[in-house]
């Protein structure tokens, strides 16, 4: 199989980077792991209201549908229940299903594998009835199952109080959420929850959980005091992680940037990699909000549109110092933190080759 | 603290920290070990380790190896559980031509001691039923077996801290300078050297850059080994296969292939996919595994793939052991080490080790 353009990964990412690159007649195929496309939106029916100006705001799973449908009519294949398993020495790809392995022959790849989120260790962390927060969600708005009765969500950020939420909205009873620390970026997420009811509890952690079979009991440690709660699940919302395999595989470069979820692959403006037919956008370039998530696909797209000679700089730089600008105002709304980081993390690596920033990039870097 | 020891090891593998280890038994001297990366990021940490005995050839290089996989019971004994299990090892084989191979092997190992056994299909079957109907016979050894690398490392290094030996990790060496009675090394993350009287060059792969940095051309070859690793299945195979094992956790370990490419750690489908079908050709039910990661060890071997050990020539107080088979041979080379360097002379001679053999001096 060849092709001009490979996307590995059918998340809001790759479907934006597919519908960018295929709506210029070039010619893309999206692999991805999962019965569908749609990646995570798949259970995100909250409201987005931070998007990019070319979509309404909208419920998480409409945005999906957009991007599906904007995508339909265009000459594109998606191979679904397709893995990457590795790399040919020639550099093709290789593909799995569950029945046979072949080559995909590539002239760039982008990579837009997401995230995964981070767990938290404590004794009895195996017990049924404990998961992450997304499993959770997965659970009430996909697979239509209550996972519990009586909740304790560990771990406070913006996806774990909209799923308690949405848990509590479906009639669960939400003990609280808990963390070991509240900064002040927070106060808002704070304020969310004691709206809903939705106990927030500060200076806590997990001394263990019990239970037989399933978890039944819960002993957490507020700032020295003990206390046992009975419950039946526990939601854990520690974040989340850059998927990287792929990228490993491919023989990228990483760099470590804390407020990117840790180990990201180094890339330049153009969100090209140390591997130079190799492109990363959405949370594997780094964990941001929605928007940036869509916005890095057009950026790594439209660059790898100039790669393969189909568009002109000009153009190129027209677009990208527009999409730039968005993605900042868009990071800056959710967590400047999160913009900061990836331009020092772009500045880092083109100082490391010895590549100048483009000028139109110099404006970016005043702004932070 | 000053920067002055008696001894200066570079590179903490397992070989580099059993030496060190085996060097603070006689709590005698200071000792630094120094390595550009922390211990088993490199080879050490990135192999099937395998405790291998039986086919070792020469006899004298297989006796090497014999002798090394006796130590590890007493081994165990003093750094604690490095999960060393003598599973015994079969080497299979497909063609009735390699009987007269696998009769001389036998023959020669059983003069040093080895005992190797040739086995007949149906006798092999019955071992490790899981193999083949299709191979036509084994050799066999009861000495083979493997250890859990990352455990060994680690006590080791443990050990020799209890016994005050230092450690300075992600601290590449960038210069060695030899004075008069002592060496200077100069690192990547301290402004003054370190000043040594004795200097150990334990670097596995990258012993040819050490080596020049005093001026050797040390005769190494860098070695990749792609494994890939099944999901964990119900114990099935008991014994040491060539190519694979089975380690505690169920997961099967495989890899038979062998590239010259230089210090690239990536793995390749094209090798992947061929050790997928040997893993097959000996193990059938192995088609129905799912594999869940691969990764690579870039190895060390010698240009005549036999140990290089023992002082190194024309340098005062340098030392050199870098070899293909750390695992395997790392109890026995830490104890020669530490003898060599502590006593000055050896249990087992050295001197078919040496540098030297590789050295012309026209």
């Amino acid at each position: 199989m060849k092709t001009d353009v490979l996307i590995i990964g059918g998340g809001p990412a790759g479907l934006n980077a597919a519908i960018e690159t295929a709506s210029r007649g070039i010619k893309t195929i999206i692999i991805e792991e999962s019965y569908a496309l749609g990646g995570q939106l798949k259970q995100q029916t909250q409201f987005f209201n931070n998007l990019p100006k070319q979509f309404d705001r909208q419920r998480g799973i409409h945005l999906m549908r957009t991007l599906i449908d904007r995508l339909s009519p265009l000459p594109i294949t998606c191979l679904l229940k397709h893995k990457m398993i590795g790399v040919y020495k020639d550099g093709r790809i290789g593909i799995a299903n569950d029945t046979e392995t072949f080559p995909i022959d590539a002239k760039k790849v982008i990579v837009t594998t997401g995230a995964a989120e981070e767990t938290d260790l404590f004794p009895g962390w195996t017990l049924p009835g404990v998961m992450t927060v997304g499993a959770a969600q997965i659970l009430i708005n996909r697979e239509r199952v209550l996972p519990g009765k009586n909740a304790l969500i560990v771990g406070l950020n913006s996806f774990s109080a909209e799923v308690a939420k949405q848990l509590k909205a479906c009639g669960i009873n939400i003990l609280g959420v808990m963390d070991k620390t509240v900064s002040v970026n927070d106060k808002k997420l704070v304020e969310g929850l004691e709206d809903k009811k939705i106990r927030v509890m500060v200076n806590t952690v997990i001394e263990r959980a019990t239970g037989a079979g399933e978890v039944k009991k819960v002993t957490i440690n507020n700032d020295g005091k003990k206390e046992d709660l009975d419950i039946d699940l526990i939601c854990i919302g520690k974040g989340l992680a850059p998927i990287l395999e792929p990228l490993e595989i491919l023989d990228c470069e990483f760099g470590f940037q804390a407020k990117l979820g840790g180990l990201v692959p180094k890339y330049y403006s153009t969100l090209g990699t140390s591997n130079p037919s190799v492109y990363v956008a959405g949370n594997a370039a780094g964990i941001t909000c929605l928007g940036g998530i869509l916005l890095t696909a057009e950026i790594a797209a439209l660059n790898a549109l100039k790669a393969l000679g189909v568009l002109n700089d000009n153009e190129v730089k027209v677009r990208s110092s527009f999409l730039w600008d968005e993605l900042r105002s868009m990071e800056s709304e959710e967590s400047i933190e999160t913009f900061i980081a990836r331009v020092a993390h772009i500045k880092e690596f083109h100082e490391e080759c010895e590549l100048p920033l483009p000028a139109s990039f110099h404006a970016i870097l005043e702004g932070c | 603290m000053t920067d002055q020891y008696d001894i200066v090891i570079i590179g903490c593998g397992v070989i580099g920290s059993s030496i060190a280890y085996h060097l603070s038994e006689y709590k005698q001297k200071r000792i630094l070990v120094i390595d550009k990366g922390f211990p088993l990021s490199g080879t050490s940490g990135s192999t099937q380790a395998w405790v291998w005995v039986h086919n070792k050839v020469p006899s004298w290089y297989g006796e090497l190896s014999m002798y090394s996989a006796e130590l590890y019971p007493f081994l165990e004994r003093k750094i604690g559980d490095v999960e060393y299990k003598r599973t015994g090892g079969i080497a299979p084989f497909f063609a009735q031509t390699d009987w007269d191979k696998a009769l001389r092997l036998a023959e020669e190992q059983a003069e040093v001691g080895i005992k190797v056994e040739v086995l007949t299909r149906d006798q092999v079957l019955e071992k490790e039923p899981a193999l083949s109907p299709k191979i036509a016979g084994a050799t066999y050894s009861d000495m083979d077996g493997n250890v859990n690398p990352f455990r060994l490392v680690e006590l080791y290094i443990k050990a020799a801290k209890r016994n005050e030996v230092e450690f300075s990790f992600y601290n590449p060496v960038t210069e060695m300078v030899m004075e008069k009675d002592h060496y200077k090394i100069y690192t990547k993350n301290k402004k003054d050297a370190i000043t040594t009287e004795r200097v150990i060059l334990a670097g596995g792969p990258w012993s040819k850059e050490i080596g020049e940095l005093l001026g050797l051309d040390i005769p190494v070859k860098q070695v990749r080994g792609q494994v890939i690793i099944t999901e964990p299945l119900a114990p099935f195979l008991k014994h040491t296969i060539g190519g694979m094992r089975q380690a505690e956790n169920g997961e099967v370990l495989i890899g038979f292939s062998k590239e010259e490419v230089g210090y690239d750690r990536r793995t390749t489908m094209d090798v992947i996919q061929e050790t997928a079908q040997m893993a097959i050709n000996y193990i059938p039910s192995l088609a129905k595994a799912n594999i869940v990661r691969s990764f690579s060890g870039v190895r060390v071997i010698p240009e005549d793939g036999f140990p290089i050990l023992g002082k190194i020539p024309d340098k005062k107080n340098a030392y050199i052991a870098a070899m293909h088979s750390g695992v395997t041979l790392s109890p026995l080379v830490g104890t020669l080490m530490a003898e060599l360097v502590m006593v000055g002379e050896t249990s087992i001679c050295l001197k078919r080790y040496s540098l030297k053999r590789f050295m012309n001096y026209a």
